[in-house]
């Protein structure tokens, strides 16, 4: 076991735990995007941040990555945490406003402009979908290519991929397209953003209703019709 | 080869090796690095080769081909040994003369690099200024040895420390000698070395250790890595031996870039040699230590060369950091614990066995021993590498071994550390350079790239061009290193286009802060420094460009427009009246000059031409457009009558009146514009005569009277009342002033008070403050001098001073006297030029000490000679007077024209009315809106700015034409700015031949024996000829703003086309 002290509280947890673990142990509120039970942490989005170590070595770390250490002394709402957090939120609204998950992030951090020119990407490159195809769904059909602003999402040389089996997993995790933030609610609808949406890992005349999450899907009836 | 199979073999063949080599021959030391090949260096080879065996030179002279010396700006070079003859630059016609040179023990004198200060040749390579004051213990290894021959390695005590280690040293005694040496990371974040290797040495070996050399140098500008390893690829792998040894790992690779091939192939043969002579592979000279080096190529991504990501790639996986902890060293290259260290650190290990640990830490500082590489490059004289001792001052790697700026502009920054570090000003350029110095001035050591700014550097540019290189190599998997380094450029590229917003700064910094702190790895987490220093310290930079929508050092094309323009005070569009010129358009010429200027013709003569400093024909080589010359041509030839100003109002006696106090430039443009706009205007002018400076100042040869005369005729007309002969103190206050029924009051003094040198007896008889001595002639002929004349001081008003004494009938000889060198004389170099023509003597580094009097009359000043000490914030190096180098000039009478000062005793004692000062010598004004503390006094030229420019002056006169205009009106008196850019097509005249031989016309002028004593103008106009070739040469600069978009043009009518 490994003893820390996150925000005063003092926490004993099991070694090869993370920072977030520890933290939503004791309930403090973490947001996070890229992190998701079952797969493996990755540490793209820096929503979970936190400050750990005294000042002036005090420094902020992404919480799902950091491995609990013995005395580790954790803050997760400190200003500096929260100041950093505020900005990658703006970012975030900035580059994906129409995410229903992001908008409540931001509405839960009382983010509510953003300061930059508006772009509207339906991709924030969370690496869920990557995680999501090769961890559990043993396909890893998709990866990302390119690195700094071209980075991107998809199959080898965007060539059709012989290991994607269309489950939509990669759909179901997604935060930014959230096909399924309406499903057959229309009036829950807030974005329509997912009329838009490409799915980046299957080609869409080949999405069939018998292997999709997310039937019945607007996209789909756009589609067929 | 053969194999060596014991420490004792080892250390036969070592001195067998010294043994068999010859001094004395006389060897031909070519440098051939990547950049020496692509100077020439092969060529250079290839005929040194051919001279050696047709002369049947063999076995008389060596050759020996090398990695690169350092010293770039000399590419290709040839070194001769043992003399220590330097050959820079060399031209293969002069390989033969300098081979047979060679042969005969001799000297190619003139091919010898010359001393910079005294122009003499230098014989040694070690006497230049860039290595003499070097300090060279890694780099100096690379002139010695022929990378691909590991016998040369072995000759200069190579493998000589790992041998001695291997017989008798215990790995712990390793680690500990390299913790004693102090030796920190040379690649950039300092980590302890010694540190490292002991944290390496305790961890479980049983899956096996790796050593990583990191040559992933990737910095823009920064390649003294490529020039270790492949100058001196044994180094390395001594290096990483001797840490295998010490820490007990027993696989090392080298992470190279792929784009280094040169250095992969020394490597790749280094390491064959190396395992064919036994000091590499299995049991290492028989000692039954083993390990390996393998190369791995990177792919050219920035990111590899932060340690988590270079692992991942040597690992075959994307370049992408990871989390740390675990960190390399607990779990590296396939979970096995791994220690990395830059190929310059790898480079000492080898020096520190070689010297010994103590040795080794006594050069640097405390903390930062041992020397650290540089690539010095950038706006700087001497381009290169320098290995200096840490704690080297930037001024003296920067100033001493670079040489200082190459042209004219000032030195203002240099970056550091790369993408990653910070600019540096200027002001601290007294800052030690080490890893701990750096990081609290806001930058980095990085792994050595120094690249240097002048004033011609933008540093909203440089931010915006690290972004976009950092927003291009951040790996992207940190949402806020990505979007974050985008946005940040983002935003860096609105400001230099004239978008930004002050609100833009603040979420400039929050967001570099933000970014910093929410990154995962090195990359990210000091990819906010190019942002977060230059906002540190230039900041009045950026709000320059938001603001007044200026880039002064003219390199955001949007702000600029063209440099003439731009650079302009008034903004004449030089481009514009120079293609007329050339179509032959002179009357349209003489508009484009007039519009934006009351005063062509005196500009035409004695404007400063700010707009000839940056002209782009100027850059890189050409010399600029002579747009003065070109202006004279047109104002000499066309009527100002063809100028019909643009009466905004019709004249009315109901319109308020200004008063204006100063009828120079200042005063008489802004009279000028606010005549135009209706207003009644009165001026007060202290002379007999208006003109101001123009007149009180400026000679005669310089500014004939009647052009003068005649142009300010032109702007004295029915709304502008001259009342000569009423000075403001005397005649009147400033509270009548106010009282009267003027609307407003604008102060154009001037400053007509000559500033003192503060010495005792200064008010002898004899001795004459500049002003006083030209005022009196040029206004009322008297002449106040005779005999020898000295004059103090070295700007123009000095030279004036010297010129027109010169003229005076009773002067035997004048001697200028300044306490800097002649290249730092204020004054136009064409008026020091015309000055020494005429006969005047120049005595530069002298501090005047002494005024010798008797009886209260002078008889001659005593001087002390100066000599040239540190470089001040000023990248100028300082006077230092000499002591007891007190020498007496004989004299009979001294002009002082240090400088000038505004005589604000008129203004003072105005009753209610007190007027802010600075420095109790100028008037302070808001710099945008000339508005003084009083409400509706408006000053501006000179007495707010101290001695300045005629440009300057009008510039001041038109903006308070505006201003005062505003303030009547009731308007707001700042409004904001928008970005000056050539908007009138005119098009390209006939197409000149780019090769043709058309250089700057020479100005003509009458000979200095005839000027000598008369007043007539020296300077002549050019031929219709001359001006019509000189116009050809410019590069339009106009033309990327005002020519029809050829592609648009192109584009729709091919569209139009059917398919």
């Amino acid at each position: 076991m490994i003893n820390l002290t996150i925000n005063g509280l003092k926490v004993s947890i099991e070694d090869g735990s993370t920072v977030l673990e520890a933290a939503q142990f004791l309930g403090f509120p973490i947001p996070t995007l890229c992190h998701m039970e079952g797969l493996e942490p990755y540490g793209a989005c820096r929503l979970c941040l936190v400050e750990i170590g005294k000042a002036p070595n005090a420094k902020l770390v992404s919480s799902c990555t950091y491995p609990a250490q013995e005395g580790l002394v954790v803050r997760t709402a400190s200003s500096r945490v929260l100041k950093a957090r505020k900005m990658v939120i703006e970012l975030l609204l900035a580059s994906c406003p129409q995410s229903k998950v992001i908008q409540d992030i931001a509405a839960a951090h009382a983010v509510n402009q953003q300061r930059f020119k508006q772009e509207h990407e339906d991709c924030i490159l969370c690496g869920l979908c990557v995680r999501m195809c090769k961890e559990q769904m043993m396909a890893g059909a998709i990866g990302f290519r390119g690195r700094g602003e071209n980075r991107s999402l998809g199959t080898p040389f965007d060539a059709k991929s012989e290991e994607c089996r269309f489950c939509g997993g990669c759909m179901y995790v997604c935060p930014a397209c959230q096909l399924r933030c309406t499903f057959n609610e229309p009036e829950k609808a807030i974005c329509g953003g997912c009329q838009n949406l490409s799915p980046p890992c299957v080609e869409e005349e080949k999405f069939d209703d018998m292997m999709c999450y997310m039937s019945p899907c607007v996209a789909c009836e756009i589609d067929k019709s | 080869m053969k194999q060596i199979q014991s420490i004792d073999d080892f250390g036969m063949l070592s001195s067998r090796l010294h043994g068999d080599r010859d001094m004395e021959i006389p060897t031909i030391v070519i440098s051939a690095g990547t950049c020496g090949q692509a100077c020439g260096a092969n060529d250079l080879i290839r005929i040194v080769k051919r001279e050696i065996i047709s002369n049947g030179l063999l076995g008389k002279v060596g050759l020996r081909v090398t990695g690169c010396h350092g010293f770039c700006q000399i590419e290709p070079l040839m070194l001769i040994e043992p003399a220590g003859t330097l050959y820079p630059n060399v031209e293969m016609d002069d390989v033969a003369r300098i081979v047979e040179a060679v042969v005969n023990n001799d000297i190619v004198e003139e091919l010898l690099p010359r001393d910079p200060e005294s122009g003499n040749p230098i014989t040694q390579e070690s006497d230049l200024p860039f290595y003499r004051n070097q300090r060279m213990t890694i780099l100096e290894r690379n002139k010695k040895i022929d990378p691909i021959k590991i016998y040369d390695y072995v000759v200069w005590d190579g493998y000589k420390g790992l041998a001695s280690l291997l017989a008798k040293s215990e790995p712990k005694e390793v680690v500990e000698e390299v913790k004693r040496s102090g030796i920190r990371g040379r690649g950039g974040a300092g980590f302890s070395t010694g540190m490292k290797w002991e944290f390496l040495s305790r961890q479980p070996g049983d899956k096996g250790k790796f050593l990583v050399c990191n040559a992933d140098e990737g910095d823009p500008g920064a390649y003294m890595d490529r020039s270790i390893l492949e100058g001196n690829p044994h180094s390395i792998i001594e290096g990483m031996i001797i840490g295998a040894y010490g820490t007990g790992a027993t696989r090392g690779v080298i992470y190279a870039r792929a784009e280094y091939p040169l250095a992969i192939k020394h490597l790749t043969i280094a390491l064959r040699q190396a395992r064919d002579l036994g000091v590499l592979g299995e049991n290492i000279l028989g000692t039954g230590f083993s390990f390996d080096i393998d190369i791995v190529r990177g792919a050219g991504a920035f990111v590899c060369g932060e340690e988590t990501a270079l692992i991942r790639s040597i690992e075959g996986k994307m370049g992408e950091p990871r989390q740390r902890p675990p960190f390399p060293i607990t779990k590296g290259i396939h979970g096995k614990p791994t220690a990395i260290n830059n190929v310059e650190t790898w480079a000492n290990v080898p020096v520190i066995f070689r010297l010994g640990a103590g040795e080794y830490a006594k050069v640097g500082t405390k903390g930062n021993s041992g020397t650290k590489i540089f690539s010095l490059v950038g706006k700087i004289k001497n381009t290169g590498l320098v290995e200096v001792p840490m704690g080297t001052t930037i001024g003296e790697i920067v100033f001493d071994i670079g040489g200082g700026s190459p042209g004219d502009a000032r030195i203002k920054a240099v970056q550091t550390g790369g993408p990653s570090g910070g600019c540096i000003p200027v002001e601290k350029f007294d800052l030690p350079v080490d890893y701990d110095s750096l990081a609290k001035a806001g930058s980095i050591m990085g792994s050595g790239g120094m690249i240097v700014m002048d004033e011609n550097t933008c540093m909203v540019d440089v931010a915006k061009y690290y972004m976009n290189f950092l927003k291009d190599e951040s790996c992207g998997k940190c949402f806020s290193c990505r979007k974050g380094t985008q946005r940040m450029y983002e935003i860096l590229d609105g400001i230099s286009k004239g978008e930004g917003t002050l609100d833009d700064l603040d979420l400039l910094e929050e967001l570099a802060i933000a970014v910093k702190d929410s990154t995962m790895c090195g990359l990210g987490q000091t990819a906010s420094n190019p942002v977060l220093s230059t906002l540190k310290y230039f900041t009045e930079e950026y709000r320059r460009h938001i603001v007044d929508k200026r880039c002064d050092a003219l390199v955001c094309k949007e702000l600029t427009g063209a440099p003439c323009q731009a650079t302009c005070p008034v903004g004449t569009e030089a481009w514009r009246y120079i293609a007329h010129i050339g179509k032959g358009e002179f009357e349209k010429a003489y508009l484009a000059i007039r519009e934006p200027n009351p005063f062509p013709s005196v500009c035409a003569r004695v404007c400063n031409h700010p707009c000839e400093s940056r002209c782009r024909a100027g850059e890189s080589g050409g010399e600029p457009i002579a747009i003065r010359a070109l202006k004279r041509f047109v104002t000499d030839r066309v009527d100002p009558g063809a100028y019909k100003p643009m009466r905004l109002v019709k004249s009315d006696p109901k319109m308020p009146g200004i008063a204006i106090v100063g009828s120079g430039p200042a005063g008489l443009t802004a009279a000028h514009g606010l005549s135009l706009m209706g207003y009644k205007v009165t001026i007060f002018e202290a002379e007999d005569s208006p003109g101001g400076m123009l007149t009180a100042a400026i000679p005669a040869y310089r500014l004939p009277r009647e052009v003068l005369q005649k142009e300010i005729d032109s702007l004295i007309d029915e709304n502008v009342t001259l009342e000569c002969n009423r000075a403001l103190g005397r005649d009147f206050t400033l509270q009548e002033l106010l009282d009267d029924d003027y609307k407003a009051v604008y102060l154009a003094m001037g400053a007509h008070k000559s500033r003192r040198l503060g010495l005792a007896d200064e008010d002898a008889k004899g001795v004459h403050p500049s002003i006083n001595f030209l005022k009196a002639f040029n206004l009322r002929g008297e002449s106040l001098v005779e005999g020898r004349v000295g004059v103090v001081g070295g700007g123009n008003s000095a030279i004036d001073a010297a010129r027109v004494a010169l003229r005076q009938e009773k002067v035997d000889s004048v001697t200028i006297l300044y306490r800097r060198t002649r290249e730092e004389m204020p004054a136009f170099p064409e008026e020091i030029d015309a000055a020494l023509e005429e006969g005047i003597e120049l005595v530069t580094l002298v501090t005047p000490a002494k005024i010798l009097s008797r009886d209260g009359q002078l008889e001659g000043i005593e001087c002390l000679r100066n000599e040239l000490g540190a470089y001040d914030s000023s990248g100028r190096r300082r006077p230092i007077p000499i002591d007891g180098s007190e020498y007496t000039i004989p004299l009979d009478n001294l002009i002082v024209a240090i400088s000038e000062s505004s005589d604000l005793d008129c203004v003072e004692g105005s009753g209610e009315a007190k007027i802010d000062t600075a420095d109790n010598d100028r008037i302070k004004v808001n710099p945008k809106t000339l508005c003084t503390n009083l409400p509706g006094v408006f000053a501006g030229g000179d007495v707010t700015t101290g001695p300045s420019t005629v440009v300057e002056a009008v510039a001041a006169g038109k903006k308070a034409a505006v201003v005062i205009d505003r303030y009547v009106r009731g308007d707001e008196l700042e409004q904001p700015a928008s970005p000056v850019v050539p908007k009138i097509y005119i098009e390209p005249g006939a197409s000149v031949d780019e090769e043709s031989e058309a250089s700057r016309p020479r100005q003509p002028e009458i000979s200095a024996e005839s000027r000598k004593r008369g007043f007539e103008e020296v300077e002549l106009s050019l031929t219709e000829e001359d001006a019509i070739r000189e116009s050809s040469r410019c590069l339009r600069c106009d033309l990327e703003f005002t020519r029809p978009n050829q592609d648009e043009v192109e584009k729709s009518t091919a569209e139009s086309k059917p398919a």
